[in-house]
């Protein structure tokens, strides 16, 4: 299918574009602090937030040798080639190589959110379609109402009843990514990380155990993320459901004495969704926000640890400022992987997109 | 029907606005409710008095003095609840409305404008969107509040004192204002081709007037529901910010802070140390419920679809 790549194409290209707009914005914001402060990110590497092995001497000299009092767009172009070349500075704070620091946390990260879209995802479409199709009748007034409370309720105080209870009380699904033992075996020799994914990673190396393990970890986490971004999904689904059944279409196919069983799954469904989908790849950006928190709640050790950890220290502003950019680097894939979902979906944008 | 009676027709509407002029009386009848010891130096938080500091640890039931009990610390629950309604409302308000203002006009301009400068705008937009707003407090909060004081303050810094807000509000300003933009860029696509848009500008009405007095009041609609909806949200997540350790410490969501052994460690039963987390909770779960109300009232006054 040419069309849909040529549709995935124009999304790849915009790509580009979004990330010089978010770093330009960012490096902008850096710009309203003392010059001192962006002297942080050209640091060598070892060096430590102790002021006394940081003399002002070789902050000066930081400052004159890459320019930082040049106007705004040399400097953001010059750091900006730093990124690129992947050298996204040391941090004191967190002593590491910020890029090195993130790239280590990124499968936790992307395992924690792939299960998050996986359980959302027909959670919210199919509880939506449900609650539309029979409006106004007891199904949707729960819906609506549970709706209203999930998009209510603060996720960190859900987050941690689920604790209370399924951690301290029942002992199934405890925080964290794997047990201390079990994180030995997975660092150890006898395991490889082929893919980073624990809960796939454990059955390449024929260790069913440790996938397990992974899951009951995943649980909570998953469970809350959904909680908190379901209801958006269901909501959407549900006016665009409602939308549709009043459509001719549907009224032929009843007609033609189809069953309502199929009227709704396949003809109504099908189409309230494609919408829905799109509302929710534009929150992607807030989904990830969601597993920032959840992160940190669970003590599950994704890309969030960085600025987390940095911020009991002095300011680290060269671990804030990758972490910035590196959270625009973790929305994209999952829009565009929302994207694909929604041109699979749609025939028409396919099309639409293509031909343009 | 006019705009005001659909809205009062709905009881949700009614709800909504009940909820909501209690969390106001609330906040303006606060010196009243819970006085303040020193009515020189309020402050949105207080410690039970009169008890040995190490005995304050274990959280205290509901008891007289205390009237919801204490968390761990001996924070009186009730007065900081009463008094963290002004902060959650100012935040709310201030941080709503701001975004509002901004996504209304970056939307506005986008869709009226064509050629390279509309077009700009929606990538600026588009780009924004990927972007989550929980990663930009830290940049704002280092770049605007550098705690060293050898160093002189930059002008943007000292701006930033004389405004008094926090970091966490200018994050949430700067990156949630693409729903708005979006919203209203829609709109306008379409308001600019109705007949009576092309009449103002073939008689020579300047750009800027057609936008704001003729398209702008016909396309806001979808905006000020947003807005309501959002001023609960923004409250909630700042008080998810706070509990994280990344929000600019609004008394509801620090009173959460303490709270957070008291629900895990408790041997299985949440419950058993109920008043550290049940009624703060549900002043959050209310307050965004109230705007949420608020904002689904407006939108079926608004746009009366279907009636």
């Amino acid at each position: 299918m040419p069309a849909l790549l040529k549709f995935l194409l124009r999304r790849l290209f915009a790509i580009p574009v979004t990330l010089l707009i978010i770093t330009a914005t960012l490096y902008g914001i850096l710009m309203l602090a003392p010059v001192e402060m962006r002297a942080e990110l050209y640091m060598p590497r070892g060096s430590s937030n102790n002021p006394n092995n940081n003399p002002e001497r070789i902050r000066q000299q930081i400052i004159k040798e890459h320019g930082l009092n040049d106007p705004y767009p040399v400097q953001y172009i010059r750091w900006m080639g730093r990124l690129l070349r992947g050298d996204w500075g040391w941090s004191p704070g967190f002593r590491d190589d910020v890029l090195e620091a993130l790239l280590v946390r990124t499968p936790a990260t992307a395992e924690l959110t792939l299960y998050a879209i996986l359980l959302l995802i027909p959670l919210g479409i199919i509880s939506g379609g449900w609650a539309g199709a029979k409006e106004h009748r007891a199904v949707d007034h729960v819906f609506r109402v549970a709706a209203f409370v999930a998009t209510a309720i603060p996720p960190f105080v859900l987050a941690l009843v689920l604790l209370g209870i399924f951690y301290a009380g029942l002992k199934w699904f405890p925080p964290g990514r794997l047990s201390i033992s079990e994180h030995y075996i997975v660092t150890g020799a006898g395991f490889t990380p082929y893919t980073g994914l624990l809960t796939l990673d454990g059955l390449l190396n024929n260790r069913p155990d440790i996938s397990l393990s992974a899951l009951r970890h995943l649980v909570l986490p998953c469970i809350t993320l959904s909680m908190v971004h379901w209801a958006t999904l269901g909501r959407m689904t549900r006016a665009m459901m409602i939308e549709e059944l009043h459509k001719d279409y549907i009224t032929v196919a009843r007609g033609k004495g189809l069953k309502e069983r199929l009227v709704i799954g396949r003809h109504a469904l099908h189409n309230a969704m494609i919408p829905a989908l799109n509302s929710i790849a534009l929150s992607a950006a807030s989904l990830i926000m969601g597993v920032f928190v959840v992160e940190v709640v669970f003590s599950f050790p994704g890309v969030s640890e960085v600025v987390v950890s940095s911020m009991r220290g002095a300011p680290d502003i060269v671990a804030a400022l990758g972490f910035a950019v590196y959270s625009v680097l973790l929305v994209l894939p999952v829009m565009v992987i929302l994207d694909i979902l929604q041109a699979v979906f749609d025939p028409r944008l396919r099309d639409a997109l293509a031909e343009q | 029907m006019s705009i005001t009676r659909r809205f009062l027709a709905n009881w949700q509407s009614i709800l909504a606005l009940g909820i909501i002029a209690g969390y106001v009386i609330v906040a303006l009848s606060a010196p009243w409710m819970a006085p303040q010891a020193d009515p020189q130096h309020p402050v949105a938080m207080r410690q039970l008095s009169g008890v040995r500091p190490s005995a304050l640890y274990t959280p205290r039931p509901p008891q007289p003095g205390a009237v919801l009990g204490t968390t761990s610390g001996g924070w009186d629950i009730a007065y900081a609840l009463i008094w963290g309604t002004r902060p959650a409302l100012r935040f709310g308000l201030i941080t709503a409305l701001l975004t509002a203002c901004i996504g209304v006009l970056v939307g506005a301009f986008s869709g009226y404008l064509e050629g390279a400068v509309g077009r700009l705008l929606m990538r600026v937009t588009d780009a924004f969107l990927t972007f989550p707003a929980i990663a930009g407090i830290f940049l704002f909060r280092y770049a605007l509040l550098s705690v060293n004081t050898d160093v002189p303050q930059t002008f943007w810094q000292v701006v930033w004192q004389k405004l008094e807000l926090s970091p966490t509000m200018l994050a949430l300003i700067t990156f949630s204002w693409m729903p708005y933009a979006r919203l209203i860029h829609a709109n306008f696509l379409t308001l600019k081709h109705t007949e009576y848009a092309l009449a103002a500008k073939t008689i020579g009405v300047p750009p800027v007037r057609i936008i704001f007095r003729h398209l702008l009041p016909n396309a806001l609609a979808p905006a000020i529901v947003l807005a309501a909806r959002d001023i609960g949200g923004m409250v909630l997540l700042e008080a998810t910010f706070t509990f994280i350790g990344m929000g600019s410490g609004l008394p509801w969501g620090a009173l959460l802070v303490t709270s957070r052994d008291w629900i895990i460690g408790t041997g299985g039963n949440p419950l058993n140390y109920w008043w550290v987390f049940v009624p703060a909770t549900l002043t959050l779960i209310i307050f965004s419920v109230g705007w949420n109300l608020l904002g689904d009232g407006l939108n079926s006054a608004l746009n009366p679809r279907g009636k």
